[in-house]
């Protein structure tokens, strides 16, 4: 890391939130509650694909403790989606996932609410399913939404029955490199549906006032996207919609989308009474917004000293009954595709097919593990192939500062070279294979800092204090702390000098939202603009109370410095409320994607990423051969931040990326059988616990970007990238194959040891050294 | 879900209420899997019977020739029991991987055996060491095998109302050692996807003397791997030998695929385990001598 000559920023200063969280007394989303609050249940339908025939409530609707019922009958049939507008509340005539919604009850207890729901009776008429993406896009497959043509999308998406949204990226010709190449490489990689893993559940209370007025109290990531999708919901102008933020125990992506915070508003309206709704771990096993399974081929041409001539990809996403996150996701990982690897030739498409399972969402860098886990798998079975050191054969195909991006982009701040090599000597690269059974494995990537505005107020306190109001929520990873610590800087405060604001959309300015690795980077923006209105300000009140030129003064040890005076900016406070109503400051950000190449991309939502990251991963580790036991031993991140706002949370950041990232490397998975989820709790869904999570070195690359607060990057994202690859290529290091199918489980590498698991690509025969 | 807590102040209280309510009580002990199925609704008890005020069912006791570990023995309670430290260390070893610290601070002995999960990771080396269960119901007590306890899934000889009270343990002969391993997809909060309890008796020109395997996960309730026991009895423990224990083992096993694992890789791990383990068991013996 560069030297850092700020006070607050860069250092290593305890988050602001942090007191009340470690002992108890912060108040989560769940933990919210109303006086003479009812809970609020919803009925989920135990058959994947149906026609409903018939929904009765009577007898529910008799039984004690019962205030609201409501189905798809008492409701417009509105559909409401992130990219597509494919989704209806309930279900309306046709079930689409084994845990779609059919009902919602509200009730005095839960358990009450519960025995409700089984007296619903439920008639249904089974269709033929599909479970697999490939299959539903396979000529003749049933429709699984046979209105889509009807369904409203943003303009750019490019659908077709079962497929949500096809994104396309193309430069060269690739066939003719594929002809001229020394080699051609082609493998298949499947990766699995896994959870977000937030600690808390999804959770929503909601209130309404007079009957045209609704609050709701959620721990939504989105507090402006859940506001926008309650009005197309209810049909109502967004601002008669207010949408509270109390806390969230984890996010992860999983809650962008609206979860369930609209069925506590319907029954809420219903019987005139608080609703609250916590959801299951079952809930949030078989209808959360887990993370795509995905099929993904990729073709790679190289000339004999494993320069990459050209690359064909195809990523299939499974979006599951609704489309959720799923074209965005796939369109994505087609720069993941590329990698940060020079590329003159290549063609990548992405496809988000319809299946009958639980509607996916983007779970942190959504697309990210799954095509890294593709592209750097295969870059080490070229290097095997060739005879080249992994490490050299990516040192001779990264890109370089002044590169073309796969968009036709211009590159910056590549650092892409100073993170392997740092990883690299970080695990002792020169012993690759330290012992029988022992391999040390690499894989690096890069990822977007995700652009989209911000906006934040800023309120001088006559203490001297600062109220910073943004509607970017605190998802736990500390980056409200990153944006004050940004403002603090600014503003010569320390740290604990700025009051942050609950979120409240109807007092916060807009926020993009805490989702993309942006919120430090966009707040903090958005803070160095307000601070500078804050200034301009105080200097203004300044002048007027000394009658000294405004544009002489600066701010110094909370001060404004005019000549030999020196204003403390508590007396400025109380200057503007005499005077001036108070001083408010406001500032936004946007950061705008590069130039690029238009030709290069078809349908694409974020045809060019913004301020990229790089960094690179390392591990090392040892295969039981007779059990196929992997044990980790160490795991290197070195990745570049740009400027590190708050090193300790970044490296947390690191850790819990990369603990999710092994997760889905090597346990976690939701196991579907014919439409239905076999482990729907937290005994078979295996996150990794501390035991299983190795020790995790960070080492902080400062590769400083021109667009973030003191030069930062994205940071929350990336960590849990290169994890499944850097994984599969250290046990390929030990073994000498690589198994080709998330989440690679002792089972799948015991038997690819003995030859019998199909997902393998077996070097063995032909291992070099 | 309603129902009624009863707080018994002694065994026999305990067991009366149980004859009382018949199949809708429920004795609690840890509660670690008893409410997991209340919460899961994949049990309704009207009546539970709460024996955590029970002090005398807490104790592990030294009875010269055997060790009486109580119901209410906590799986923290034998981790840290020096009795289960020497040859019964198979034991402490099982407890320490059970769930996480939370369970086992809470999740007991008895309600380990009670509850007859085949993958129960105490059962396995209590099953190796020829346990014995004492029950206690209204008119008697009895003592039986646990290997005779154990009836299916979920099922057991324990007739209505009665209480298992106790687990008896036989010290092993001198020159005697036990190892437990277990495999699952996480090192902690898991649940065995193959467990394997050995225990051996070497004799002096260190022919084994007595063998017993236990295997978890891989049939209906934990079951002993005879025929591999009988192919260790009298033979010199040669890497060969203990590899076709554990193909024997393999081949004795029923294992079925589920959401863990598929019975192939279960069988493998047994093959795998079982050498694994009793090879422990020699280290540790010649290990204790020299």
């Amino acid at each position: 890391m560069r030297a850092n000559r700020n006070l607050v920023a860069g250092q290593r200063l305890p988050r602001l939130d942090g007191a009340p969280k470690v002992t108890g007394r912060f108040v989560y989303g769940a933990d919210f509650a109303l006086p003479g609050t009812l809970y609020g249940k919803v009925l989920r339908s135990q058959v994947p694909h149906a026609r409903i025939v018939r929904i009765d409530t009577g007898r529910a609707r008799a039984m004690p403790g019962v205030r609201a019922v409501i189905t798809a009958a008492d409701i417009p049939a509105t559909r409401f989606g992130n990219a597509i507008k494919d989704q209806t509340v309930f279900a309306t005539d046709t079930i689409r996932f084994l845990g779609h919604p059919l009902a919602a009850i509200a009730a005095t207890s839960v358990e009450a609410a519960e025995q409700a729901l089984a007296a619903i009776e439920v008639e249904v008429e089974a269709l033929p399913a599909l479970y697999d993406p490939e299959a539903a896009l396979a000529s003749g497959a049933p429709l699984l939404h046979r209105d889509w043509h009807d369904y409203v999308a943003l303009p750019f998406i490019s659908r077709d029955g079962n497929v949500a949204g096809r994104t396309r990226m193309h430069g060269g010709d690739v066939a003719a490199a594929f002809a001229q190449a020394h080699r051609v490489y082609e493998n298949r990689f499947t990766t699995a549906l896994q959870h977000a893993g937030y600690t808390e559940p999804r959770a929503a209370s909601a209130a309404w006032d007079g009957g045209d007025t609704l609050t709701v109290w959620t721990n939504a990531q989105l507090p402006f996207e859940v506001q926008t999708t309650l009005a197309d919901i209810l049909g109502m102008p967004t601002s008669r919609i207010r949408v509270i933020v109390p806390g969230v125990g984890g996010g992860f992506g999983g809650k962008l989308r609206i979860g369930v915070e609209h069925f506590a508003a319907l029954l809420a309206r219903q019987c005139g009474r608080p609703v609250k709704m916590v959801t299951t771990s079952e809930e949030e096993l078989i209808a959360a917004h887990p993370r795509q399974a995905a099929i993904i081929t990729l073709k790679t041409g190289v000339d004999r000293d494993g320069r990459i001539l050209a690359r064909q990809g195809r990523v299939i996403v499974d979006c599951g009954a609704y489309s959720g996150s799923g074209p965005g996701t796939g369109a994505v990982a087609l720069q993941c595709l590329v990698g940060p690897y020079r590329t003159p030739n290549l063609e990548m498409e992405s496809l988000a097919v319809y299946t009958n399972k639980v509607p996916s969402g983007s779970f942190r860098a959504p697309s990210g593990p799954m095509a890294n886990f593709a592209v750097e798998s295969q870059m080490d079975m070229i290097a095997d192939d060739l005879g080249i050191d992994p490490l050299e054969l990516r040192l001779r195909n990264i890109v370089r500062d002044g590169d073309t991006g796969p968009a036709g982009e211009v590159l910056r701040a590549v650092s892409i070279e100073e993170c392997l090599r740092r990883a690299a000597d970080a695990i002792g690269w020169h012993d690759r294979r330290p012992a029988p059974g022992r391999g040390k494995g690499i894989a690096c990537s890069w990822w977007m800092t995700t652009g989209g505005s911000s906006g934040v107020y800023l309120k001088l306190n006559t203490d001297g204090s600062v109220n910073l109001a943004s509607g970017a929520v605190e998802l736990g990873t500390a980056a409200l702390t990153g944006a004050a610590q940004v403002l603090a800087e600014q503003l010569t405060l320390d740290l604990e000098d700025i009051r942050i604001a609950p979120v409240d959309t109807q007092s916060t300015p807009y926020d993009y939202g805490a989702q993309g690795s942006r919120t430090a980077f966009s707040v903090g923006n958005a803070c160095i603009a307000a601070a500078e209105d804050l200034r301009r300000q105080a200097f203004a009140v300044v002048a007027r109370h000394l009658g000294l030129p405004a544009d002489e003064m600066r701010l110094q040890g909370k001060c404004v410095v005019a000549g030999e005076h020196r204003v403390p900016l508590s007396e400025v406070a109380r200057l503007s409320q005499l005077g001036g109503g108070g001083l408010i400051a406001h500032g936004t950000a946007i950061n705008p994607p590069p130039a690029y190449d238009a030709a290069r991309v078809e349908n694409h939502p974020l045809p060019v990423w913004n301020t990229p990251s790089f960094h690179a991963h390392a591990a090392d580790l040892s295969v039981d051969r007779d059990t196929g036991e992997i044990t980790i031993h160490r795991y290197v991140v070195v990745q570049d931040v740009g400027y590190a706002i708050n090193p300790t949370y970044i490296e947390g950041q690191i850790e819990g990326g990369v603990s999710q990232g092994l997760g889905q490397a090597l346990s976690e998975e939701i196991v579907y059988s014919d439409g239905r989820v076999l482990n729907a709790n937290l005994t078979d869904y295996k996150m990794p616990t501390s035991l299983d999570v190795p020790p995790i070195e960070s080492i902080l690359v400062e590769c400083p970007s021109q667009a973030g607060p003191y030069g930062a990057k994205g940071v929350g994202e990336p960590p849990c990238i290169e994890p499944p690859a850097t994984v599969a290529n250290a046990i390929a290091a030990a073994t000498g194959l690589w198994v080709t199918s998330l989440p690679i489980t002792a089972e799948k590498v015991l038997l690819s040891l003995r030859k019998e698991y199909p997902q393998a690509v077996d070097h063995r025969d032909s291992a070099r050294d | 879900m309603s129902f009624t807590v009863h707080h018994p102040a002694s065994v026999s209280d305990a067991v009366a209420l149980a004859e009382r309510y018949g199949a809708d009580g429920r004795f609690l002990a840890g509660g670690t899997d008893l409410i997991i199925q209340i919460h899961r609704k994949r049990l309704a008890s009207q009546h539970l019977i709460d024996l955590t005020g029970l002090a005398e069912l807490r104790a592990i006791e030294d009875a010269g020739d055997e060790i009486r570990i109580g119901a209410l023995a906590t799986h923290k309670a034998i981790e840290r029991n020096p009795l289960f430290q020497g040859a019964l260390v198979a034991l402490a070893e099982a407890a320490r991987v059970v769930g996480g610290h939370q369970v086992r601070n809470v999740g007991t002995v008895g309600g380990n055996i009670a509850n007859a999960s085949p993958a129960a990771d105490v059962v396995a080396p209590l099953l190796a060491l020829e346990a014995e269960v004492v029950l206690q119901g209204a008119a008697a007590t009895r003592r039986v095998r646990l290997r005779d306890f154990l009836a299916g899934p979920g099922r057991t000889m324990r007739g209505d109302g009665e209480l298992v009270r106790e687990v008896h343990v036989a010290k092993p002969p001198p020159r005697s050692a036990t190892a437990f391993l277990k495999a699952g997809r996480r090192k902690a909060m898991e649940i065995s996807v193959v467990c394997v309890a050995a225990r051996l008796t070497l004799d002096d020109a260190g022919r084994c003397a007595a063998a017993r395997i236990a295997l978890g996960a891989v049939s209906a309730t934990t079951m002993r791997a005879e025929a591999a026991e009988r192919a260790l009895e009298g033979a010199l423990l040669t890497d060969d030998v203990l590899r076709d224990a554990g193909r024997l083992a393999a081949g004795a096993c029923h294992p079925i695929d589920d959401v863990r694992a598929s019975a192939r890789y279960r069988r493998l791990l047994v093959e795998a385990l079982v050498p694994r383990a009793l090879a422990r068991c020699v280290e540790r013996i010649s290990g204790r001598r020299s």
